[in-house]
């Protein structure tokens, strides 16, 4: 504990003149416990090994090695903040923020002031970086471009009336509302509108609301995830509902496939899809040759993505590791290759263009529908709650 | 009509599954006035094990079996380890034990077995539905009310003809006298956890058999539940516990079903206004306990 | 006669309070003990923290030839030494044959127990009348012989009664006073912690008296009823 003091007493002093440094710290304000452990625990892994591969090689461009300052933030907000002022202290170069968007929000103020860079995991709300300022990045497609692509694939199928369940709860549950916007930009009908609380146990009331609409909805879209997924899509079936269900990336988990006869067909939208030969595959079996296990979600090669983000724009500052040269190098970086897209920072307000990919559930597997570009004149405005 | 009967149907499945919970937290209360908020935390072991029977292949029923079970022994381990020691402090003390009782589970299950959902296998025809006339009922909706009824029956037995049961009841009512009597505190604790576990346990099926996954943080949710039931049908007693359970999922049910489309956003809210209400006109809860009672006296 | 029981140096305390303070007793096979004090004399601290309802600060208590003293409420009903505490305080959710089946809990003997019910229904027919009612529902009366009913159901070999006549009318106080003759008859010791002081001392062998968490005076109940400090007792506690 003494030598941890030391060693950060020593590293504050030095912050002054990161130049000197030889290595990049990470300051990593996730949650490893709580309500959101089950998105930042998984992308914790797939950041130890994108940071274990590099450095294995000696570290990025060969000489600037990865050194990852974990803190776990216990999915609250408050502390999220706490963390963020302790890792600026020590003087880190980036900091990495939590996977929703209010406690990536409450460390605005400390960034900003600091002007360290952030990354949120796996935030995808698009307001994110507009709120958070110049410092602000995320690492994941936007709730608008996903419900961009998974729209318009409702409507190239034929689906003319659409019903959307989603939760004000959080930014991220309020998707359904993008698609409502784009589906009717198309020409769609909104047939209705339903709201869940996250966490809601019962979806039979929604369910029988929806089975007692005439005409059936062609398409029921929702971004809810475990455990109100499984449930209201249990509850849609058994009430009768037959139409195509679409969700999003929150439900490309285990649980989905293993629901059975429920979830046949249904599709959603995720950050990417391990075609043979991609570099998610290749990533996926590292992955399993490190752990013992595959990655249980897509968060692990969004944690890799993440790191790999961050060697690119060490790169491109010509391997400084300073806070401001480094945002500089964020926001103009293109076609970065991770794990599971190609990302590009740059002419974005810090929400990165990345690949959606479509993925249908077909025998209890997943199967690529699509990885289609969405049309820019088709994606909404990010929308302020 | 058939549109309220359909609702009515969903609310019962509801109201019975939350029943179940808060007579959970009513049986040790009313013996040992401990709200435990670690009861959520039983269902999620149960949960885990129905998970883990699943991915070794054992038959449902089987799976049911060691889950409750399991529920149970949990339930009397947690009595026995944490709440033993300190069964004479004060109401405030166990309640802080409860909670830490629920934290420490918590973080064991997120470290130990994931912090993601894990998937329950769970059987086909849980997910079918029935026709009765224009209704179509989920067999999961049959199965929560008629596990709830059998667990009513079972209880309302145990309490009435077994002798461990009456000593339960007279325990709830004035435990230093059931102490004089010869009942014994430990016997009559550990009997109300177990009873607990085993609500905790089925109620867990019912939960997982409709969300189909297990998280470290399952038991948050119902057990909040749960205890808003106990608190609407009167804390510490069995009959409000069941009151208020079901009184609880026909507000939620008939709210998500009828509440116009602009109000739905504060659902929750006004469900719970509806609860604050009811116990402005009843502090008690619907049915009171009568050892509560006497005290206020 | 050897004593029953014997309570030596005993001391209870409520937190800071000592309410009681270092007392010796004894009660043999067959008598009737009154217990006598103005509130607060320490009668009810000493009969609770004798069957283990709250701890005893300091003292022994032997109980037929074993050390009792930090027993557990629940050991005492099996071993012979039962309770009817002050207010009756029957379980009034529970019928009153439930009540009884309560107070045989910790019997094993299931002859012994067939035999208190009959005792018991013997001794209070209108218990047996009553006896699907709910207990709460009985009158006060009632509820004494039910409370003194329930602790018999245990075939007591030393009953301790807490004020068994408070809150009854006159009529009935004097049946309860005559139960405690009959029961001695039967052959059980008792103890009886009384404010009716001029009923306690007609029925009791010897008696004590408290004040002040002390044993102030103490004899046969014809002696104390003749002594000055049971006047000072009542009179100067308070």
């Amino acid at each position: 504990m003494k030598a941890l003091l030391l060693s950060s007493t020593l590293a504050a002093a030095f912050a002054a003149a990161p130049a000197l440094s030889e290595t990049l710290r990470v300051g990593v304000a996730t949650a490893q416990t709580g309500a959101l452990a089950y998105a930042d625990v998984p992308v914790s892994g797939g950041m130890r090994l994108a940071a274990d591969e590099i450095n294995a090689k000696g570290g990025i461009g060969g000489d600037v090695k990865i050194e990852l300052v974990e803190k776990d933030v216990r999915s609250d907000a408050a502390q999220t903040s706490i963390a963020t002022q302790e890792l600026a202290d020590d003087g880190v170069s980036v900091i990495v923020l939590p996977c929703d968007s209010d406690p990536a929000l409450a460390a605005i103020g400390v960034i900003s002031s600091a002007q360290i860079p952030a990354i949120s995991t796996c935030a995808s709300s698009p307001t994110l970086p507009m709120i958070g300022g110049d410092y602000m990045f995320s690492n994941f497609p936007g709730d608008n471009v996903q419900a961009t692509v998974s729209a318009k694939w409702a409507w190239d199928e034929g689906h003319r009336n659409a019903y959307i369940i989603y939760s004000p709860d959080t930014q991220y549950t309020t998707m359904p509302l993008y698609f409502a916007e784009v589906f009717e930009k198309l020409g769609g009908t909104i047939a209705g509108q339903a709201t869940n609380t996250i966490g809601q146990q019962d979806f039979s009331a929604i369910a029988t609301k929806v089975a007692a609409l005439d005409p059936q909805p062609d398409v029921i879209m929702t971004s809810a995830y475990e455990p109100d997924f499984p449930s209201l899509l249990k509850a849609l079936r058994a009430a009768g509902v037959t139409g195509q269900v679409i969700g999003s990336d929150g439900i490309d988990s285990p649980t989905t496939f293993s629901l059975g006869d429920v979830a046949e067909g249904v599709v959603f939208t995720t950050a990417g899809h391990a075609t043979p030969g991609s570099p998610l595959e290749a990533f996926n079996s590292a992955y399993e040759a490190a752990n013992g296990a595959p990655p249980e979600t897509i968060f692990s090669a969004v944690g890799y993505d993440l790191i790999k983000v961050l060697e690119a724009a060490v790169l491109a500052a010509d391997g400084s590791v300073e806070p401001s040269a480094l945002r500089d190098a964020i926001a103009g970086l293109e076609n970065v290759q991770g794990a599971t897209s190609l990302i590009t920072y740059k002419g974005t307000d810090g929400m990165p263009v990345r690949q959606v990919s479509l993925i249908r559930v077909a025998d209890g597997e997943r199967e690529l529908v699509g990885q289609p570009s969405p049309d820019a004149s088709l994606i909404p405005a990010p929308r302020m709650q | 009509m058939d549109l309220i009967l359909q609702q009515t149907v969903n609310a019962f499945a509801l109201g019975g599954t939350y029943a179940l919970l808060a007579l959970g937290l009513a049986v040790v209360f009313s013996i040992m006035g401990l709200i435990n908020f670690a009861h959520g935390e039983l269902m999620t072991i149960a949960g885990y094990v129905l998970m883990y029977c699943g991915l070794a292949g054992f038959p449902f029923v089987l799976s049911v079996a060691l889950a409750v079970s399991a529920a149970v022994a949990a339930a009397v381990l947690m009595e026995r380890i944490a709440f033993r020691p300190v069964r004479n402090a004060s109401g405030a003390t166990m309640l802080v034990t409860s909670f830490a009782i629920a934290m420490i589970l918590q973080v064991l299950f997120q470290n130990l077995i994931s912090a993601r959902s894990q998937a329950v296998v769970l059987p086909q025809f849980l997910s079918d539905s029935v026709q009765f006339g224009g209704l179509i009922i989920g067999v999961n909706k049959i199965a929560a009310i008629a596990a709830t009824v059998i667990m009513l029956v079972f209880l309302d037995r145990f309490m009435k003809h077994q002798k461990t049961g009456i000593a339960m009841r007279a325990s709830a009512e004035d435990f230093a006298v059931a102490r004089l009597m010869g009942i014994r505190a430990n016997t009559v604790i550990a009997g109300a956890f177990a009873l607990s576990g085993l609500l905790a346990g089925v109620a867990a099926v019912l939960w997982v058999s409709q969300r189909a996954s297990v998280d470290p943080l399952m038991g948050f949710t119902p057990v909040l539940k749960a205890f808003i039931a106990a608190i609407l049908g009167g804390l510490g007693s069995l009959r409000g516990a069941v009151a208020g359970g079901f009184l609880l999922g026909f507000i939620e049910i008939y709210l998500a079903a009828f509440l116009p489309q602009e109000l739905q956003e504060f659902r929750d809210p006004i469900g719970l206004c509806i609860v604050v209400a009811v116990l402005l006109f009843r502090p008690n809860g619907l049915i009171p306990s009568l050892a509560l009672k006497a005290e206020k006296v | 006669m050897s004593a029953l029981l014997s309570v030596q140096s005993f001391h209870v305390h409520y937190g800071a309070v000592e309410a009681v303070r270092g007392i010796d007793f004894e009660i043999r096979e067959g008598e009737i003990i009154a217990l006598l004090g103005a509130n607060g004399a320490g009668k009810s601290s000493t009969l609770n923290a004798l069957v283990g309802l709250i701890p005893v600060a300091a003292g022994t208590v032997m109980f037929d030839g074993s050390d009792i003293t930090h027993n557990a409420p629940e050991t005492l009903a099996p071993a012979g030494l039962t309770l009817s505490p002050e207010g009756r305080r029957v379980f009034g959710t529970l019928s009153v044959a439930e009540n009884l089946l309560m107070g045989a809990y910790g019997i094993r003997d299931k002859q012994a127990v067939a035999a208190a019910w009959d005792r018991v229904y013997t001794l209070f027919p209108i218990l047996y009348e009553r006896r699907d009612q709910f207990a709460g529902t009985l009158s006060g009366g009632q509820q004494q012989m039910l409370a003194v009913g329930r602790a018999l159901m245990s075939n007591p070999r030393l009953l301790l009664l807490d004020e068994p006549s408070l809150g009854l009318a006159p009529k009935i106080v004097e049946q309860v006073f005559e139960l405690i003759t009959l029961l001695r008859d039967q052959g059980v010791t008792l103890a009886v912690v009384e404010q009716n002081v001029a009923m306690a001392l007609e029925v009791a062998d010897r008696g004590y008296l408290m004040s002040g968490g002390r044993i102030v005076a103490a004899g046969s109940a014809a002696e104390l009823a003749q002594s000055d400090s049971l006047q000072s007792a009542y009179l100067g506690a308070g």
